[in-house]
Parts: C-alpha cells; sequence; structure tokens
C-alpha cells in the first residue's frame, strides 16, 4: 500500500462533524420511537383474524421488507408529496422513512415474540378478569418487549447505518457532513475513514449491549 | 399435617379483607351455587371431552373432583372459568345464567359478571414474570375494578403476611420455590373476592416436600367456608378436604357422594377400579 494517510486539515471540520452526529443520533432516535411503539401495533394487526386487516398491514411490512431502504427513502421525498399531495421538511421525511422501515422489521421480531407467549399467561389473565386490550397491554407487551429486546436492538443499530442515506436528499446527517468536508478538503480517503470511525464507535458498545443480553438469558435459563 | 377437617363450618363466608360476616351467597342459601346441565365440549369434531356431564354444587361445600387422565376434568374447570367454548349444555350461578351455549352458531355465551365471581388457580405457574409479587395481586384489582394503588397494596400485603409471604413483597416470581409461586396465585385470585374458588392440580408440578404448605392454605380457605372446586391426584388431600367427591370418567359423572362413601364403599365398578389403581401402586 502506498498511499500515506494524513489527517491534517480535517479538525476544521470537527464541529460540523459533530452537529451531523448530532442529527444522525436524532434520526436514529425518532425513527426507533416509531419502530418500537409502531412495530407492535402492526405486529398485532398482521396476526388479526380479519382479513381485511391482516392482508394490507402484511403488504406494508413485505414492502419494506423487500425493497433497498434507499429506493424507499428517495421514493418518500420524491413520489409521497406528488402522490400524496403532502408537503414536509426533510427531516420529517426522513424519520418517517426509517421509521417506517424499521417498523416493518421490529413487527416481524415482536410478532414471534407475542406468539411466544405462554398459554396460561392469557389463561391468568382472563381468570383475573382483563379485558383483552388490558391483557395486551399489562402481559403481552412487556413479555413481548422483553423477548424482542435484542432484536430490536439490533434492528436499531442498523437504522443508526441506514440513517446515512438520507445525506442523498440534503438531509445535513454525519454522512452529509463528512461529504462537504471530503470536498473542501480534498480527502475523501481520510474523511470517510474518520466517519467509519465514528459510526463503529457509536454502534459497537450498543451491539456489544445485545450480547450481553443474550449471554446473560443464557445464564439465566441454564 | 392438618387437623381433621370433617368439623369445617360449612357456610361461612370469606373475604380476602378478612373483616366482616358478609354473606356473598345468603340470597340463594340453600340453592344451588352452580349448576351444570348437560354440558358437551369438544376440541374438534374427533376430541369429544364432556359428554353430557351434569353436577350441582350447593353453597359452601368442597367438591373434589377425580377420576382418570383425559376424562376431562381440566376440560370442566376450564370451561367453569370461562375459558373455553361449549358445544351444548349451560352452568348457571347462584340461580343467573352463566355460561350458555350458541347452538354451535356464534359463541359461547358467557356472563362476565358473573365469571368475575369465580377465581382459578392452574398446575402450571401463572404469575406474571414481569411483575413483583405484590404487583401480581394488585393487578387485577386496580385494572379491573379500578381499586386505588394504595388499598389493593395494603389489601395485598395483608393476604401475603397471612400466607407467610411478606418478605416477598417486592421478589419476582422466579426469585420464588414453587409452593410460594403456587400460593402467591392463590393469593392473587383472592384479592378479586371470589365466591367460587377453582383449583387444578395446583400440586401437582411442586417437588413432594413444597405440596404440603400450598393445600395447608387451601385448608385454611376452606376452614373460612370458601366455596371451591378441586381437581387433584392427592387422594389423601382429597379426603380431607372434599364435602363431596366427584368421580368424573368419560366425559361425564360417573358417581358421587360422600368421601366416606366413595373412598371406602363406591357403587360403581369404574370408580372402583380407578380407586384399585390410584391406592395400589
Ligand atoms: N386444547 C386442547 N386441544 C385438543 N385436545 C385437548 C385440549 N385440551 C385437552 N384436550 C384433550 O381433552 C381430553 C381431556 O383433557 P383434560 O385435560 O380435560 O383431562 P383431565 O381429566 O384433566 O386429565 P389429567 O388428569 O391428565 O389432567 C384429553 O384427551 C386431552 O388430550
Ligand atoms: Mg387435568
Amino acid at each position: 500500500m502506498s498511499y500515506s494517510f494524513d489527517f491534517t486539515g480535517l479538525e476544521q471540520g470537527y464541529d460540523s462533524l459533530l452537529e451531523g452526529l448530532k442529527v444522525t443520533v436524532e434520526l436514529t432516535l425518532a425513527a426507533n420511537l416509531i419502530g418500537v411503539t409502531l412495530g407492535f401495533v402492526v405486529a398485532l394487526l398482521v396476526m388479526s383474524r380479519i382479513s381485511l386487516i391482516r392482508t394490507p398491514v402484511m403488504l406494508f411490512i413485505e414492502f419494506f421488507r423487500c425493497t433497498p431502504a434507499i429506493i424507499q427513502i428517495v421514493w418518500f421525498f420524491y413520489c409521497v408529496p406528488i402522490m400524496f399531495d403532502v408537503y414536509l421538511d426533510s427531516v420529517t421525511m426522513g424519520v418517517l422513512a426509517l421509521g417506517l422501515n424499521l417498523t416493518a422489521f421490529n413487527a416481524e421480531a415482536y410478532r414471534a415474540a407475542i406468539q411466544s407467549v405462554p398459554k396460561e399467561q392469557h389463561d391468568a389473565g382472563i381468570a383475573l378478569g382483563l379485558s383483552p386490550f388490558q391483557r395486551v397491554i399489562y402481559i403481552v407487551l412487556p413479555h413481548a418487549l422483553r423477548s424482542a429486546l435484542p432484536v430490536l436492538i439490533t434492528n436499531g443499530i442498523g437504522i443508526f447505518q441506514q440513517t446515512a442515506l438520507v445525506a442523498i436528499v440534503a438531509i445535513q446527517d454525519l454522512m452529509y457532513q463528512g461529504k462537504s468536508l471530503a470536498t473542501t478538503t480534498y480527502r475523501p480517503i481520510e474523511t470517510f475513514t474518520l466517519i467509519a470511525v465514528i459510526y463503529f464507535a457509536v454502534s459497537f458498545p450498543v451491539a456489544q449491549l445485545v450480547q450481553l443480553i443474550e449471554r446473560r438469558r443464557e445464564v439465566a435459563s441454564r | 399435617m392438618n387437623k381433621s377437617m370433617s368439623n369445617l363450618s360449612s357456610a361461612k363466608s370469606f373475604s380476602a379483607t378478612d373483616s366482616t360476616n358478609k354473606s356473598p351467597t345468603a340470597s340463594t342459601s340453600g340453592q344451588a351455587l352452580v349448576k351444570v346441565s348437560n354440558l358437551h365440549k369438544s376440541y374438534s369434531p374427533t376430541i369429544q371431552v364432556l359428554k353430557g356431564l351434569d353436577l350441582t354444587m350447593a353453597a359452601g361445600e368442597r367438591l373434589v373432583v377425580i377420576g382418570p387422565s383425559g376424562g376431562g376434568k381440566s376440560t370442566l374447570l376450564r370451561v367453569m372459568m370461562g375459558l373455553e367454548q361449549i358445544d351444548s349444555g349451560s352452568i348457571t350461578f347462584a340461580g343467573q345464567p352463566y355460561i350458555t351455549a350458541n347452538d354451535g352458531k356464534a359463541k359461547t355465551k358467557i356472563n362476565l359478571a358473573v365469571r368475575q365471581q369465580i377465581g382459578m388457580v392452574f398446575q402450571h405457574y401463572t404469575l406474571f414474570p414481569h411483575l413483583t409479587i405484590l404487583q401480581n395481586l394488585t393487578l387485577a384489582p386496580r385494572k379491573v375494578r379500578g381499586e386505588s394503588k394504595a388499598s389493593a397494596e395494603a389489601r395485598g400485603m395483608a393476604l401475603l403476611t397471612r400466607f407467610g409471604l411478606a418478605a416477598k413483597a417486592g421478589a419476582y416470581p422466579n426469585q420464588l420455590s414453587g409452593g410460594q409461586k403456587q400460593r402467591v396465585a392463590i393469593a392473587r385470585a383472592l384479592m378479586l373476592d371470589p365466591k367460587l374458588m377453582l383449583f387444578d392440580e395446583v400440586t401437582s408440578a411442586l417437588d413432594p416436600e413444597l405440596v404440603a404448605e400450598v393445600e395447608q392454605v387451601i385448608m385454611s380457605l376452606a376452614e373460612q367456608g370458601m366455596p371451591m372446586m378441586i381437581v387433584t391426584h392427592d387422594m389423601w388431600f382429597a379426603k380431607n378436604i372434599a364435602s363431596r367427591v366427584v368421580f368424573c370418567a368419560g366425559g361425564v359423572v360417573v358417581e358421587e357422594g360422600p368421601p366416606d362413601q366413595i373412598f371406602n364403599a363406591p357403587k360403581h365398578e369404574r370408580t372402583r377400579e380407578f380407586l384399585d389403581r390410584v391406592f395400589h401402586i
């Protein structure tokens, strides 16, 4: 390898990178807020016995799972405003696209978790007089959250990385700031290396958290 | 383990708060508390479980249901708890319609106001794992009845204290022994002041040394006059707690009578066979 790295000159961009990271983290948190809550609702709907509810929700899930995220984002930015005549600011659109994408993936995680709620727990809830809605809130949801948690976090980290895609629609996230820094400094390799390290530094500890949870569960179930 | 249960007062009422002697079934005393008529239940066209079961229970009775595995004992209790659809027949509770078949068309009609007066404890542990013991007790009173947190917790603590579990109020179910879990499950059901308790083999998942502590709690409820229906394979317990024994096999009641009669002088060949097998292993 003949290329020698030269990080001098990148310091001028630290502030903007930090700004970008803030936007990226905000996008991630907002998308996760949507994904974690709406994902549960969507999971319940897709398990509905009524096919008029189940089928469209299933299509929603499959659309987001079976198309590239980048197309979903572009589609949200250019098609939704035209087709539905709604014009929202780009950050809102980005959050919606990412949030709904995450919703689809989380719904699948929740579905498995909901199905793993033991029948006895439902029986006990009925015997205690809890209504179907109360059973969902007080019995099914805590169980599903707990057992889906590792997958929810993994999906959440995934979305943290996917946020980089919104740079193409001019949201000033970490990726966007990195791109402009690369252009102004003429140091694309160093800049993108630095950006990769930042993404890694945030994701890695969270990914470790998943492993920690899973290891603790293994011990507990022994 | 316990004094003879033959001198149990039969009709004293029970309340979880242990206060005055309010009489829930006073208006119907002497009348049947539960009346099961011609109950048919199948899980699928090929799995017919209850085949025209009739059963009457007076207020203050402690019915013990015994019988061979697969005979429909659990199914009967589950139907009585409103957990299962039925094919035909009906159940009344204190004179009110409780469960009514809908000719196989729509769903079984269940009178929810009656269901709230019945409590059940299961063979498997059914405590909610994400809630503390005290929260397990207070969830239903608070959410179903709208009782205040303070009041529900006070009643919950009183019950836990009575059951020797006060120290576990803040623990989670997985920190308890099987016997403790079942005692909490009983306390949880009692929080709703049931007029009838159903126990389905509540000790059969327990280690032998933990059985007594749970049976003792049920005995103490019996002493206070709580009407109950108990399914058990523990014949010693059955003899001691029953005011009447029901032998159930093949989805019907084959024979019923006082414990003395059923255990010492069963009339039916099938009952005799079953008891022989149970007592001579
Ligand atoms: N959910 C279900 N689906 C299909 N069949 C069932 C179901 N529950 C019970 N059965 C069947 O119904 C029959 C009666 O079961 P039930 O549990 O009522 O018997 P039991 O008298 O309680 O037996 P045991 O003493 O073994 O507990 C059995 O043949 C059982 O396999
Ligand atoms: Mg059974």
